[in-house]
């Protein structure tokens, strides 16, 4: 067989660079989690300091809730990204005119930069400004001031992220739904099956490592969020869209609370990791189960 | 991206570097020559008159000098974080740095930058004839160390107060003056307490509604999730009800709470809060969305009749018809005041509202500090203030309010920089507390809780105060 | 009966549209009027159309500059990240490489971590230990395209795991017999199947890298400065300047939809994450 080293001197560069830019700073960030170290302190050296700074979080109320906002948020945004995404993936596999003029305009949120999508939303949604207070007014009374009514500006939050990532998850249907083979469902329709249960039955674990894959990297990039949020709402009002990715910031830039941003920035790492992992886990043990059949 | 505004200044420009060049040729071509051909760098806000200087001023100083400036403009986050990083690792990436009145307590804590009377007397042939401390308003005062024998440690660039703007037309309007008198059964005048500040902005508000226009009784500085409205509660509307320094004794163990010997809960603060939340009703729907920028634009769009409004902005409110509706209708008056406050301000003993503004400040870390030192000097001479004035309304230079330019456009902003002339001392900058953001960052999330009402005044300022000793506890700066 | 349905989707798909478009004519709108009338009531079209922050975008030399960065940036980092993500991918997946799935979660892990606490190493790291004398890594155009690289490999190499997984070994052995070196392999016999993959992760990787924002702002001061940090420029003290925001906006989308327009019809075909044809 082919020799190892040539595999190892082509994966080379790839774990040269990931490992000079992204485990050196990990490795630093680490050391520091373990310091209190806050550059306006009335002793703004690093200390030692154990483990204190992850006992903290334990008690950090603030921050529990923002993970608890930011996996809600995560759940809303990829369970409805998935539902839209599927339904105009089937939308888009009929033939219809201009179907590549159409799919290009779909892919329009896609490119726009998310600090951008938060300065579009927030010039939607600013009374006075925009014009989703002024038409939700007249044409459903609602009261709408995401600056003051905190449900209201995490659903706003939630509406932006399906308007800018769902063609991603529409695409990558498509691209799943484009590469089924035909025969089992022409016999399936042959043996007389309803549509529910092609569904269930055909459609779904043929889609699965797709569904599962942009499950997981929505999830992933859900979590993180921060540009556009920012943008949109600071993190208000309140705290009902600071989400973990907004909180750290805030630790991190204006209170330069460096030592404990570290840690909560690893423990939401690892939660991240976690979830991934299992997501990963089963997908990968599918297919190897499937191969194995 | 100020094109008319350039065009305006670009003459001036000229004429400065004309006379400059000429005046002290000798001063900035000898000073310079040892630094020809150096680059110097500089991070500040992305301001007009942080623009002005990387526009006009810096071209003319390379003019005059050879050194050459790259001047880094950008939004406020993005400043202070570079420049706290670059300073703390001593990356030496820049050579001067913005700083803001606030923050200079804490650059001084941690002995960031250079000190200039010090650089200055040991190196005399940097000093330009033309500088002279005592040109400066009273603002420089914020950047002297005290611990220090009051050396010197950034050079004052821009300089404001945030004042009380009101309607001029609307206030004068015969049919508008008549209602009030009927419903009130007194005449309308700017106000001079909470009290009828709160009258006339509820007149307003009932107003707009009776006429079907979109006018309302004041602005408030209320965004749910920005520091701005923190700062527009502890800055300009506590002072004016007799609670000053945030409420927070550095006297007595940094105390903030009532029970610990502060007064950042007490019953003053709890009239305060009460009043900055009560207007809320009052104001346009965009409140709790609006930062600093955003006042400025209501007010400007003739959305509100009343507000505290930043210093720099009412010059663009009250002239530039490119960018405000309410040209000629600003009316400039000192903010509403408690009892026994103004009195209190006279003797000394506390202030009325924020006197804002920054400096150019040079990092230790910085490798071209003499020729740093030099700019700095260029800016803080007294001919260029004139047109650095009108372009960004500020006054660094006591001098400068008696230019013909300044009193010209003194008439059309109804007399702000008279007012900041004459009543400028009773107003005060941050208290000096190196905590300054961290203390902010601590009990900020209770303030917009009380914004969205999730919680009453009184807890959210016994929270604040409890967050804020706790923070104060953890840094190291009250002792138990 | 087709027929009709075939008019009924397009009828969808239109109205799809206006609601995917509706906020960036929205920003179009705003960058189309002129400051003072920005607020009250707010209409939905526009009388007339004020080009000036267009005008005074485009002749900005610190704009021109800006972009022609973010230009650079991009499609440098773009094809660094498409070419070691091919050379990867085909290691991991025609060499018997010990700890292969795990080192492939471990690259996509990198891509998991909220960033903001990572700016302070990386900052350290590009202002004092990647320098050779007087130059530094911080500020320059190369810093920023070798960070991307940590961001935009993990989705790469995942992208086309599956298409190289999918192209039968039998293939390349078939070409070894030919006489064909390891280049001739991935240049004639890999590259043709797997363009729909190299397609999407050259637009994905692209976009991405134009429209990063935090470590661009952090990690470039003068020199460097790509356009998605100049537009948080434009939040200042004296009112947030929305209409040349708006107008910077729209000019920054326009690339990045060239680019979607040429790479569009290989999308879909692309974004198997290896879902095959049996």
């Amino acid at each position: 067989m082919r020799s190892q080293r040539t595999g190892w001197l082509l994966l080379a560069p790839t774990l040269l660079i990931l490992f000079i830019f992204g485990v050196v700073p990990f490795i630093y960030v680490l050391v520091t989690s373990f310091t209190h170290w806050n550059a306006f302190a009335a002793d703004p050296t690093p200390r030692f300091a154990g483990v204190d700074n992850y006992r903290q979080i334990v008690f950090d109320t603030q921050f529990l809730y923002s993970v608890w906002i930011t996996l809600r948020f995560a759940f809303f945004v990829v369970v409805s990204e998935m539902v839209l995404g599927y339904f105009l993936a089937r939308m888009m596999m009929s033939n219809f005119p201009l179907k590549g003029f159409f799919r290009t305009i779909h892919a329009l949120p896609l490119m726009v930069a998310p600090i951008a999508v938060g300065a579009t939303w927030r010039l939607l949604t600013v009374p006075g400004l925009g014009p989703l207070p002024y038409l939700l007014e007249q044409w459903f009374g609602i009261d709408y001031r995401i600056g003051s009514f905190p449900t209201q500006a995490f659903l706003t939050t939630v509406v932006m992220d399906i308007w800018h990532w769902t063609p991603l998850v529409t695409l990558t249907m498509l691209a799943a739904l484009s590469s089924l083979p035909k025969e089992p469902f022409e016999q399936a329709q042959i043996d007389g099956a309803n549509r529910i249960q092609i569904f269930w039955h055909l459609t779904l674990p043929y889609l699965r490592p797709a569904i599962l894959a942009t499950v997981f990297i929505r999830m992933m990039d859900a979590l993180r969020t921060v540009d556009e949020v920012w943008m949109l709402t600071g993190g208000g009002p309140a705290a009902a869209t600071r989400y973990i990715g907004l909180y750290i910031w805030r630790v991190v830039f204006p209170k330069t609370d460096y030592g404990y941003g570290a840690a909560i920035s690893l423990v939401t790492l690892y939660l991240t990791i976690v979830l991934c992992w299992l997501l990963y886990v089963s997908l990968v043990a599918r297919k190897e189960k499937k191969r194995a059949d | 991206m100020h094109s008319h505004l350039l065009t305006r200044t670009a003459l001036g420009a000229f004429a400065l570097m004309a006379v400059t060049t000429f005046a002290h040729a000798d001063f900035w071509s000898d000073a310079a020559k040892p630094y020809a051909g150096v680059t110097i760098r500089g991070v500040s806000e992305s301001t007009p008159p942080s623009n002005y200087v990387k526009d006009v001023l810096a071209p003319a100083f390379t003019e005059a000098t050879g050194i050459k400036v790259e001047f880094e403009a950008t939004s406020w986050d993005q400043m202070y974080d570079k420049a706290i990083k670059d300073m703390e690792a001593s990356t030496g990436i820049y050579d001067f740095v913005y700083i803001e009145q606030d923050i200079i307590y804490s650059y001084l804590a941690r002995d960031f930058l250079v000190d200039i009377t010090k650089t200055l007397a040991d190196d005399p042939a940097l000093k330009a004839p033309n500088f002279d401390i005592a040109n400066f308003t009273s603002f420089i005062n914020y950047f002297k160390d005290p611990t220090k024998s009051d050396d010197l440690f950034g050079v004052p660039m821009e300089a404001f107060v945030k004042v009380y703007l009101y309607r001029k037309d609307l206030f004068s309007d015969p049919e508008v003056q008549a209602a009030f008198k009927e419903k009130t059964g007194h005449d309308l005048a700017p106000a001079t307490t909470h009290e009828q500040y709160r009258e006339i902005a509820e007149f307003f508000t009932q107003w707009g509604k009776d006429k079907n226009i979109e006018l309302w009784g004041t602005t408030v500085q209320a965004h749910s999730g920005h520091p701005s409205s923190w700062y527009e509660y502890f800055e300009s509307v506590a002072p004016t009800f007799g609670v000053y320094n945030w409420g927070i004794d550095a006297n007595n163990n940094y105390a903030a709470s009532v029970a610990n010997g502060g007064t950042m809960n007490g019953p003053k603060a709890l009239a305060a809060l009460e009043y900055y939340l009560g207007n809320l009703a009052l104001a346009p729907p965009e409140s709790t969305q609006s930062t600093w920028d955003e006042v400025a634009a209501t007010f400007a769009a003739g959305r509100a009749a009343q507000g505290l409004v930043y210093g720099e902005n009412s010059a663009w409110i009250a002239t530039d018809a490119s960018k405000s509706n309410v040209v000629g209708k600003v009316g400039v008056a000192l903010p509403p005041l408690g009892e026994g406050v103004l009195a209190e301000a006279e003797a000394g003993k506390g202030y009325i509202g924020y006197y804002d503004g920054g400096a150019f400040g040079i990092p230790h870390s910085s490798k071209n500090k003499e020729a740093a030192l030099l700019f700095l000097e260029y800016i803080g001479q007294p001919d260029v203030q004139a047109d650095w004035a009108v372009a960004g309304a500020r006054i660094t230079h006591t001098a400068t309010y008696d230019d013909p330019k300044v009193v010209a456009q003194d008439a059309k902003v109804d007399g702000y920089y008279t007012l900041m002339r004459e009543k400028g001392p009773l107003f005060a900058g941050a208290p000096p507390y190196p905590f300054h953001a961290q203390v902010r960052e601590a009990t900020a999330p209770f303030f917009y809780e009380a914004i969205i009402g999730q919680i009453t005044a009184q807890e959210a300022l016994d929270k604040m105060a409890a967050a804020a000793e706790a923070e104060l506890t953890q840094l190291g700066y009250r002792k138990n | 009966m087709r027929r009709s349905r075939g008019i009924l989707t397009l009828v969808f798909w239109c109205g799809a549209s206006i609601i995917t478009l509706f906020p960036i004519y929205w920003l179009f709108v705003i960058s189309a009027k002129s400051r003072a009338d920005l607020f009250g009531r707010p209409s939905l079209l526009l009388d007339s159309v004020n080009w000036d922050n267009y005008i005074a975008t485009l002749t900005n030399p610190v704009f021109q500059h800006y972009m022609l960065n973010s230009i650079i940036v991009a499609t440098c980092n773009c094809l660094l990240v498409t070419t070691m993500a091919l050379l990867a991918t085909y290691a991991l997946s025609r060499f018997p490489l010990v700890g292969k799935e795990n080192i492939f979660f471990w690259t996509i892990t990198n891509r998991m971590a909220p960033p903001a606490v990572f700016l302070l190493p990386l900052f350290l790291l590009y202002t004092q230990a990647f320098t050779i004398g007087e130059w530094k890594l911080y500020d320059t155009r190369i810093g920023l395209i070798l960070l991307y690289c940590v961001f935009n490999l993990p989705f790469a190499i995942w992208i086309l795991r599956g298409i190289i997984d999918a192209i039968p070994k039998e293939l390349d052995e078939a070409a070894m017999v030919d006489g064909a070196n390891l280049w001739q392999i991935l240049t004639r016999v890999i590259l043709p199947v797997a363009r729909p993959g190299l397609a999407v992760t050259a637009i994905l990787t692209w976009v991405f890298a134009w429209n990063e924002y935090l470590f661009a702002a952090t990690l470039t001061s003068v020199h460097a400065r790509t356009i998605t940090t100049g537009l948080a420029e434009f939040v200042t003290v004296t009112g947030t300047n929305w209409g040349l925001m708006a107008a910077t906006a729209m000019l920054t989308l326009l690339p990045a939809l060239v680019f979607l327009g040429i790479v569009q019809r290989h999308i879909v075909a692309g974004l198997t994450f290896g879902a095959v044809k049996e």
